[in-house]
């Protein structure tokens, strides 16, 4: 069944049964690879994409439920001049990626953080990224990165184009 | 690790003019020095290639799992030939002899070994090609090589003026003799060993560009998922896959030799089109214990059998019969899962050529053996390409998503990609071993008289050599593989396989001075399929030995840090990360007085790590407020990857520590995903100090030795906080009374 999905700033039209979770259209229709899968039902974060600007988990959002919004992937995170996300500029400069493969949710749950609360304390950085697992353990970089976002009060808004 | 005597860096060109530098090993290479081959792909023993167009491409022949090779192997070639490691593109390295671990004889990424064992033979690399390429530069000016500077790939003419690219004298330099003696340069010349503190990978890593084996495409390619026995032992009987067959998109269902496979035409209908298969499965030689049966298990062999001694001083048998007071305990290691966080995954496709597999492996040559193993292709006819790893942790030391996507593709006209599920990743994993330790003790006032430790459990090479034995004879007919296996077992400790230390390193090892000691094994097997898990044997012995120990100081009436020190005379690098840690963390300072501290030390990997951990109760919760961490691990290449893996291995041990466990109910795992297997999370990191401790020393591992102090250092915090005994993992908010 064809569905209309707006992802990244593009139309994009996807032949997939409704109830298909939106990790695989958008890694395997879509091709937008950089969305991870690690569990497959809302336990790690690994699948973490926006819609209208919030963080949700694609692997366990049915394709149908997100028709007509805005979403954005890893992939939106560099504008169009192929700046970085200020989250991503700040996740390279802490050394936060280890294996890497967390870090795209990590960075899209961040980002959704700092552009709903841009400076949120100590706690509710603890608490909102609590979600979001990492086996390689860089929670104090990803802790340390968040920071210093806050801190320089740099913009967080979204850059997808 | 030296460069051995027979291996020799050797320089070669190429049609279009390139400098190609890599490694010989008489006896596996036909043409001496290597090379490109016509259609422009590798020799399988190049390791660094510069062309005329600038471009330094150096082969990493050590998979990068998050552990920093990438990075940190990089780094050597680049020091050496005087190119900014940022300059260098990168390529995973396919299987070749020249690639293998020299520490394994296998092209393993594992034991923290990759940069111990390419330390020397990375910068001479480097060296070499600088070398050549100042000879050449020599000859073009006609001056002397020694006079000429070179820097981020440039050459400079003693007169200060003429300046020259790599890329100019490449070709000229491919026609050079490489110098008998290549020097390396001294430390304190160094400009981005122990300096360059970026990881390469990040930005791939942090725009979704890294391509891990989850992520491998090819045209036409159909998704696979298999079906495998809930029981370990049991075997398909037969399959009702009408069902399965009727639904959308699905390609075919077969029987394979783990399982039931679905073929499909996307990954959901693959998984779809499962729920409907029926299968019945012979269970009459299925595993049917769990962990209590197990542990009991090992208590009877415990009983039964002294087992073998792996290390004796003095007397401790007699001396402890002797004693007036004996101190004894035990501990219990549970079986744990990797939990790597991409689930285990592989791609094949059967060309005119032969079999192509990408996956993400630690061991891409025995995934050719196991490859070759399940299909009617010999290794000759396999290539296998290597991908970022979402994590490793030992577990893709062996090959079994290799093996069932290569049978799977066998069947197949098309390219296949195989999924586990978390939930198949966490029940048919190949698990750290569960493992039963028994200590004796006597003291003589405060210092230990006689320790005696009982290790008790399986061996991992028992379950490791299937593909790896072969791996090393990949000439053998495939009927053999097996008995190569068996050879390996029969020849062990012989110079065909090393011994099998997994179950007592750390132990052996123990470095605490005293006039009597044994350490033993007693073998006990359950069954369960195991392998390497991040530190192997030092995650328990680590465990074992640091409580011990603790709890000995705690029966002598002396402070912890105090009295492994005194049974540490004679071991300056333990001794230094021990009085460095207590140091940092204010080991006898004030501090909220709900909370306490906990002290271990342990070396491993070539490494020593001490570990201060400070914790709490609250509400039945156990909390880990701040971990002080002390490493020596010789001479550090990018400190802030040392900083990294130290993070990661407390981590990970506190995950052990607070909720690792598998069990069974009657032979089938319980623990199915992340809600059950639980990780630690971003509100269980403790705050973090990591010390550095300069050395001259050659570098040793970094990826395992920040683990195994930290379970141990918990579990003493704990003690110290509540005066009872945590003795087995994970570790709960009341143990009960311990004597
Ligand atoms: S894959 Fe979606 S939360 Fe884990
Ligand atoms: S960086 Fe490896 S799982 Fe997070």
């Amino acid at each position: 069944m064809p569905i209309e999905l707006r992802v990244n700033g593009r139309e994009r039209t996807v032949d997939a049964e409704p109830d298909t979770p939106l990790l695989w259209v958008l890694r395997d229709e879509l091709g937008l690879k950089g969305t991870k899968f690690g569990c497959g039902i809302g336990q790690c974060g690994a699948c973490t994409v926006h819609v209208s600007g919030e963080a949700l988990r694609s692997c366990s959002t049915p394709v149908e439920a997100v028709a007509d919004r805005e979403i954005t992937t890893i992939e939106g995170m560099v504008d169009a001049n192929g700046a970085l996300h200020p989250v991503q500029q700040a996740w390279i400069e802490h050394n936060v990626p280890q294996c890497g493969y967390c870090q795209s949710g990590q960075i899209m749950a961040a980002a959704a953080l700092l552009g709903r609360n841009p400076s949120p304390d100590d706690e509710t950085i603890t608490a909102v990224m609590s979600g979001n697992l990492c086996r390689c353990g860089t929670y104090p970089r990803i802790h340390a990165a968040i920071r210093s976002l806050r801190e320089s009060g740099e913009a967080a808004g979204e850059q997808s184009s | 690790m030296k460069l051995s005597r027979r291996e020799f860096i050797k320089a070669g060109g190429t049609g279009s003019g390139a400098l190609v530098i890599g490694l010989t090993l008489p006896g596996c290479s036909r043409s001496g020095g290597p090379r490109i081959t016509e259609d422009g792909s590798w020799t399988p023993n190049a390791w660094l290639v510069l062309d005329g167009s600038g471009d330094v491409t150096f082969t990493l022949d050590r998979v990068e799992m998050g552990q920093g090779t990438y990075t940190g192997l990089t780094t050597l070639v680049a020091e050496e030939l005087d190119v900014h490691p940022e300059s260098v593109r990168i390529i995973f390295a396919p299987v070749g002899d020249a690639y293998a671990n020299p520490e394994y004889i296998l092209q393993v990424t594992g034991g923290s070994t990759s940069l111990a064992t390419s330390w020397e033979r990375l910068r001479k690399a480097g060296a070499g090609a600088r070398a050549l390429l100042v000879k050449a530069a020599a000859e073009v000016w006609q001056v002397e090589p020694g006079d000429i500077r070179t820097d981020e790939g440039a050459l400079y003419h003693p007169d200060g003026t003429q300046t020259m690219a790599y890329s100019d004298v490449v070709e000229l330099a491919a026609r050079q003799r490489m110098p008998d003696e290549i020097p390396l340069k001294l430390p304190e010349n160094f400009r981005y060993i122990g300096r360059h503190d970026k990881r390469l990978d990040a930005y791939a890593k942090v725009t979704g560009r890294a391509v891990y084996g989850l992520d491998v495409e090819r045209p036409d390619m159909v998704y696979a998922v298999v079906s495998r026995p809930p029981r370990v032992g049991a075997k398909v009987d037969a399959v009702d896959d009408s069902a399965a067959l009727a639904q959308k998109g699905v390609v075919d269902v077969f029987t394979i030799e783990r399982g039931v496979a679905v073929v499909a035409d996307s990954y959901w209908h693959a998984r779809k089109a499962q729920e409907k298969l029926r299968i019945e499965w012979d269970e009459r030689d299925a595993f049917r214990g769990d962990h209590e049966s197990i542990f009991q298990d090992y208590r009877k062999a415990a009983d039964d059998s002294r087992g073998d001694t792996e290390r004796s001083n003095g007397n401790a048998r007699s001396v402890l019969r002797r004693a007036d007071r004996v101190f004894t305990a035990e501990y219990e290691a549970p079986f744990l899962a990797h939990a790597t966080m991409e689930p285990q995954n592989c791609t094949a496709e059967v060309t005119a050529r032969g079999l192509e597999i990408w996956a993400p492996t630690q061991a891409p040559d025995i995934a050719r053996i196991a490859a070759a193993r399940v299909t009617a292709f010999s290794p000759g006819d396999i290539e296998v390409h290597t991908t970022f790893l979402g994590g490793g942790f030992g577990r893709r030391l062996t090959q079994e998503y290799v093996e069932e996507a290569a049978a799977i593709a066998e069947k197949l006209d098309r390219p296949v990609k195989l999924i586990w599920s978390r939930e198949e990743d966490i029940r048919h994993d190949m698990y750290r071993p569960g493992m039963l330790h028994r200590f004796q003790a006597s003291l003589n006032g405060e210092g230990i008289e006689a320790w005696d430790h009982q290790i008790t459990g399986p061996l991992i090479f028992d379950y490791f050599a299937r593909n790896a034995a072969a791996t090393q004879y990949p000439w053998v007919p495939r009927f053999l593989y097996d008995t190569m296996a068996r050879v390996g077992r029969l020849t062990e400790g012989t110079f065909l396989t090393p011994k099998d230390h997994s179950a007592i390193e750390g132990a052996v090892e123990v470095p605490y001075g005293a006039p009597n000691i044994l350490v033993r094994h007693t073998q006990a097997d359950a069954g369960v399929p195991i392998s390497y898990w991040r530190a192997v044997g030092h995650s328990h012995n680590g465990f074992a030995v640091e409580t011990f120990m603790d709890e000995l100081a705690h029966e002598a009436g002396v402070d912890p840090v105090e009295f492994r020190l005194r049974h540490l005379t004679d071991k300056p690098r333990h001794r230094a990360v021990l009085e460095k840690v207590a140091e940092a963390a204010d080991w006898k300072g004030s501090m909220n007085e709900d909370h306490a501290r906990g002290v271990a030390v342990h070396w491993s990997f070539g490494s020593y790590v001490a570990q201060i951990v400070e914790a709490s109760i609250e509400n039945q919760r156990i909390l880990v407020h701040r971990v002080s961490c002390a490493i020596d691990c010789g001479q550090i290449v990018n400190p802030d990857i040392v900083r990294m893996q130290m993070e990661s291995g407390i981590n990970f041990g506190l995950s052990a520590a607070l909720h690792g466990r598998i069990d069974w109910d009657e032979g089938r795992v319980r623990q199915s995903n992340f809600h059950d297997y639980r990780l630690l999370q971003q509100d269980e990191s403790p705050a973090m100090d990591i010390v550095l401790v300069d050395s001259e020393e050659d570098p040793s591992g970094v990826g395992e030795p920040g683990l195994p102090p930290v379970i141990p250092a918990l579990g003493n915090a704990l003690f110290a906080l509540t005066g009872k005994r945590q003795r087995s993992t994970p570790f709960v908010a009341d143990p009960g009374e311990t004597s």
